[in-house]
């Protein structure tokens, strides 16, 4: 019985040893790259960066908004986190199909990157330490900030150039810099023309949490905040945010520190709607100045609130259509 | 006296607690609109989110302090409660298993399935424990290691169906806001008729508390009292965990005080005044943690910190003067191992150690291959020999840091686990259990957040400060008596829950968005490790396993009991100290290593023990092979499972580690 025993274990484990031998890959060197001269780029550690061969060509990217500056400028990842969550929150930039999944975005996964053949990564600066060092010992990574609130649309224009530079696609930047600051200008006089300007805007998104809301407002360190304001439009929360995403928290007796403003939020399908489907019946909600007066506006969905100047524009053309309502 | 001061209280406390508010709505608003001078927009805050948010700290507190006190009655041990009888954790889990399987109960509602999976866990842990009475240290082990087993999976289950469970995430914490009063109009009822319920059967309570023969000479069916009071608890607990999330610690904490208060109060053990006035208490403590969180940190702040975490951090304390003072017995509470064998054959231990070792190499094979990039054998020659092409050798500078870092941290934590069962001679303790995981996670965190851009080594100080001071903590307060086992494990299991509560409170307060941190350290993970992370584990590795090859006598002796070593001229105190200090080391530099792993520690001495026997000199070695094995197999199975994403290997650890872990408590539960 013993030895029965013994023998069906040593051929299994002698089957699988066999199973296992060979290899996946073949030996030998990559073949020399070709390319042009090597570019260097400062990321935001202010760490040079290089790329021997010359603007990178296969890019991944673990962050949405590196994700999102990529495919604006042109350049079609082949790597990136999550792709499902993306096609759910970011629309400005669509995937062409063709990207690699490289997991979450928290652990995007080694392995894969590794077998990419990858010319360069976008990280953001909340990667875990470690990992950042593991990729960085085969590609060149080039770590973004995730925001910075005392300057939102700088720090986006930073991560855009940075990774412009890096793919040799620094026309296509001032390109969408100009488009930028062009929907901005008509953006500002069609506030202007609807009478808007100087108005306060709350924007806020909001998720339900064992039936409690939770609601996130935008405050002015935040980006979408940043460029209501270029619009001319004022931020109407009080409460300061953290220093990266310009982000608080409030409840929903909070907002009855709200005076009569515009109330914007974002709120994708897939969450359901909290502000509509939960606070219909609520006194206080419907009690509060901007309910009365109809200035709730839902915005359309998939607008990414932490993205790069195409997803910003489609704000820009959100908030002048809210007004126009 | 003390029902009239306990009035007062609530009153008084809730007047304050309606005028605490993000609204600018303060005592002055108040007051005109109880006097009719109020405006509409007033009346809507008050209506709409100060009374419930009040109604919720009442119905909540009522129903805790009255389930905790039923419970404790019917076990007749003062550490049941919701928390240690793991209703919680199988309720929140009921509700995310139901969302992510996608089951539609239409006509139980989240309530219902709420109560199903608490009414299952409070069940499992009831039956586990034995309802013997004194087995007050089985029954919290029993409790905390389901409810962390639970948790483990509901974590598990919100990563694997992250669209399915949207939403849910954020419900593992207790919060008392409220959107409206529907809440409260529908569970309110419910904990009503069953406190009713229980006052019906108190008089029946009394007779079973003082014993079940006694009842039943005078004619009270004692198992179906048990059973429908069990029942109303849960169900109470579960409307409570229902309606604001597990606000931990109040359902042990109001029964407790107000059974220590029956020592001088007349007529407050039975049970017709000893319910409701625990349910006042409940109330008391409940409202007062969330006053005491606004006052601190404004309404503002308080909005980022869950109420549960600070009744979690108050009940801590609380619990550790409490085991202070429980009665334990001077003998051992349970053998140093659940299938004592005295002893084995050499050939036998040799044979064990020699196939480990073999599986060990297996499993660390497998490991290498495995994951997200599949290699073969030949891969990995090439890479050895340095001719591997960029892919394999890629995915080998990063995987094979991993699997070292899993095998050295759970060879760590298996050690660990054996010494501290050792200490504390009791084979259900371990490093997680008894506070140690804890203190070092919740002292790396603490490093992460006020260094920025920490180094590794600064990060593995600070875990190692934390594991130390948690650890002395643990001992000075279970000092008294000579570090009775049964005090330790109740006085560790109140630090770790404390620590975990202030490693929420830290992350949650300073990095809210950063799921990625919340999950290493309340989870455990090998992400992104290189060899530069493994220096301190394999240092302390190296440094403890000498000590621990001389000392292996002194470890046979003190796991048997006080006295013996004492005989034979060993000084227990310092011997202990020294083992600990060993232990602490270990774990520190583990949790440092790779996060918070939970069960390795149990598993791996408990099961080196029934395969060779009690001496240390042979049980240490396969621990710590067992710990190796089982940690890399969790690691592979996490990299591989659904990659390109991957589950951290502690859940994966916990998922392994609870059948093992019922298997065992099954066994000893005859002793």
């Amino acid at each position: 019985m013993r030895l029965t025993r013994a023998l069906i274990g040593l051929s299994a484990a002698a089957a699988l040893f066999a199973a296992g031998c060979g290899t996946t890959e073949d030996t030998g060197n990559q073949a020399a790259a070709g390319g042009g001269d090597p570019i260097t780029v400062v990321d935001s550690r202010g760490k040079a960066v290089t790329l021997p061969d010359g603007p990178a060509k296969r890019v991944a990217a673990t962050e949405w908004n590196g994700v999102e500056n990529l495919v604006s400028l042109g350049v079609m990842p082949v790597g990136v986190s999550d792709i499902e969550g993306y096609g759910t929150w970011v629309s400005a930039a669509p995937l062409d199909g063709t990207p690699k999944d490289l997991g979450t975005r928290g652990e995007p996964s080694i392995d894969t990157l590794g077998a990419l053949d990858l010319d360069l990564v976008v990280v953001t600066d909340s990667l875990t330490e470690g990992a950042l060092e593991q990729i960085e010992a085969r590609v060149p990574v080039i770590v973004l900030a995730g925001g910075d609130a005392k300057d939102p649309i700088g720090a986006m224009f930073t991560n855009l150039d940075i990774i412009a530079k890096a793919t040799g696609t620094e026309d296509r930047a001032a390109q969408l810099r100009t488009e930028f600051d062009q929907k901005l200008t008509e953006g500002k006089s069609a506030v202007d023309a609807a009478g808007a300007t100087g108005e306060k805007v709350a924007f806020s998104d909001a998720y339900v949490s064992s039936g409690t809301i939770s609601i996130r407002p935008f405050t002015t360190g935040s980006l979408v905040s940043a460029v209501f304001e270029r619009l001319g439009l004022q931020n109407a929360w009080t409460m300061e945010g953290d220093p990266v995403y310009g982000l608080a928290q409030a409840d929903v007796e909070g907002l009855t520190q709200l005076p009569d403003v515009r109330f914007w939020y974002e709120s994708n399908g897939s969450e359901g709607d909290p502000y509509a489907d939960e606070l219909a019946a609520n006194a206080i909600w419907t009690n509060l100045p901007f309910v009365r007066s109809g200035k709730v506006h839902r915005f359309p969905d998939k607008l990414w609130m932490f993205g790069g100047p195409k997803s910003m524009m489609q704000y820009v053309d959100a908030a002048v259509a809210a007004l126009q309502k | 006296m003390l029902v009239s001061g306990l009035a007062v209280l609530v009153v008084l406390g809730a007047a304050v607690h309606l005028t605490q508010g993000t609204a600018g709505l303060g005592a002055g608003d108040l007051l005109r609109m109880v006097t009719g001078r109020g405006t509409g927009a007033t009346a809507a805050v008050v209506f709409e989110s100060r009374l419930p948010r009040l109604l919720a700290a009442v119905v909540v507190g009522v129903a805790l302090g009255a389930a905790g006190a039923v419970l404790q009655s019917v076990s007749r041990n003062v550490m049941a409660s919701p928390d240690t009888l793991a209703v919680d954790a199988g309720a929140h889990l009921a509700i995310v298993a139901v969302a992510a399987f996608g089951v539609s109960l239409p006509l139980l509602g989240s309530a219902g399935i709420a109560f199903a999976g608490g009414l299952a866990a409070a069940a499992v842990v009831l039956a586990l424990s034995g309802r013997g009475g004194t087995g007050v240290v089985r029954l919290v082990l029993a409790g905390t290691a389901i409810a962390l087993a639970m948790i483990s999976v509901t974590r598990m289950l919100l990563l694997l169906f992250a669209q399915e469970t949207q939403g849910l995430y954020a419900w593992g914490s207790g919060q008392l806001g409220q959107n409206g009063l529907d809440g409260i109009r529908t569970l309110g009822p419910v904990v009503a008729v069953a406190l009713v319920l229980v006052l019906v059967l108190s008089r029946r309570l009394d007779l079973v508390y003082l014993g079940d023969d006694h009842a039943r000479s005078l004619g009270v069916r004692v198992g179906r009292v048990r059973l429908v009071s069990v029942v109303l608890a849960v169900l109470m607990a579960a409307a409570a965990v229902t309606l604001a999330g597990p606000v931990g610690f109040v359902g042990l904490a109001a029964p407790a005080l107000v059974r220590l208060t029956a020592a001088v109060v007349p007529g407050l053990h039975r049970h017709a005044a000893l319910v409701p006035v625990s349910a006042a208490v409940g109330v008391v403590l409940l409202l007062g943690a969330d006053i005491a969180l606004r006052a601190l940190i404004g309404a503002q702040g308080a909005l980022e910190v869950p109420t549960g975490v600070v009744t979690t951090l108050l009940g801590a304390v609380f619990l550790m003067l409490l085991a202070r003072g429980v009665r334990v017995s001077a003998s051992v509470a349970e053998p140093p191992a659940a299938g004592p064998r005295g002893g084995v054959t050499s050939r036998r231990f040799r044979v064990v150690l020699g196939v480990l070792l073999a599986t060990t190499v297996g499993v660390v094979v497998g490991a290498v291959l495995l994951g997200d990039t599949t290699l073969l054998l030949g891969d990995v020659l090439n890479w050895v020999s340095g001719r591997a092409g960029p892919i394999v050798t890629s995915v080998m500078d990063n995987r094979l840091p991993r699997v070292v870092a899993a095998v050295l941290a759970g060879a760590a934590l298996g050690i660990a686990g054996a010494l501290i069962q050792a200490v504390a001679r009791n084979p259900l303790a371990e490093p997680g259990i008894v506070g140690v995981v804890g203190g070092a996670g919740l002292g790396a965190v603490t490093g992460i957040t006020l260094v920025p851009g920490i180094s590794f080594w600064t990060q593995t100080g600070f875990a190692g400060i934390g594991a130390v001071v948690a650890t002395a903590v643990v001992f000075a307060l279970a000092a008294r008596g000579g570090f009775a086992g049964e005090r330790l494990v109740l006085i560790g299991f109140a630090v770790q829950a404390a620590a975990q509560a202030l490693t929420t409170l830290l992350i949650t307060l300073t990095d809210p968005w950063n799921e990625t941190k919340a999950l290493t350290w309340l989870g455990g993970s090998t992400y992104g490790r290189s060899f530069a992370h493994l220096v301190p584990m394999a240092l302390v590795v190296l440094l403890v396993v000498p000590v621990l090859v001389r000392a292996r006598g002194e470890l046979d002796l003190l796991s048997l009991d006080d006295e013996s070593p004492r005989v034979l001229g060993v000084a227990v105190g310092r011997s202990r100290l020294a083992v600990l200090v060993c232990a602490v080391l270990l774990t520190a530099a583990a949790v440092a290593g790779v996060g918070v792993i939970a069960f390795v520690g149990l598993i791996a001495p408990h099961a080196a023990r029934t395969l060779v026997g009690r001496r240390h000199a042979r049980v240490l070695p396969v621990a710590a092979l067992l710990g190796a094995l089982l940690v890399a197999l969790a690691d592979t199975v996490g990299r591989t499972v659904i990659a390109p994403s991957q589950l951290p290997a502690g859940l994966m650890t916990a998922c392994v580690g609870v059948p093992y872990f019922v298997w065992l408590l099954h066994r000893t539960r005859a002793r």
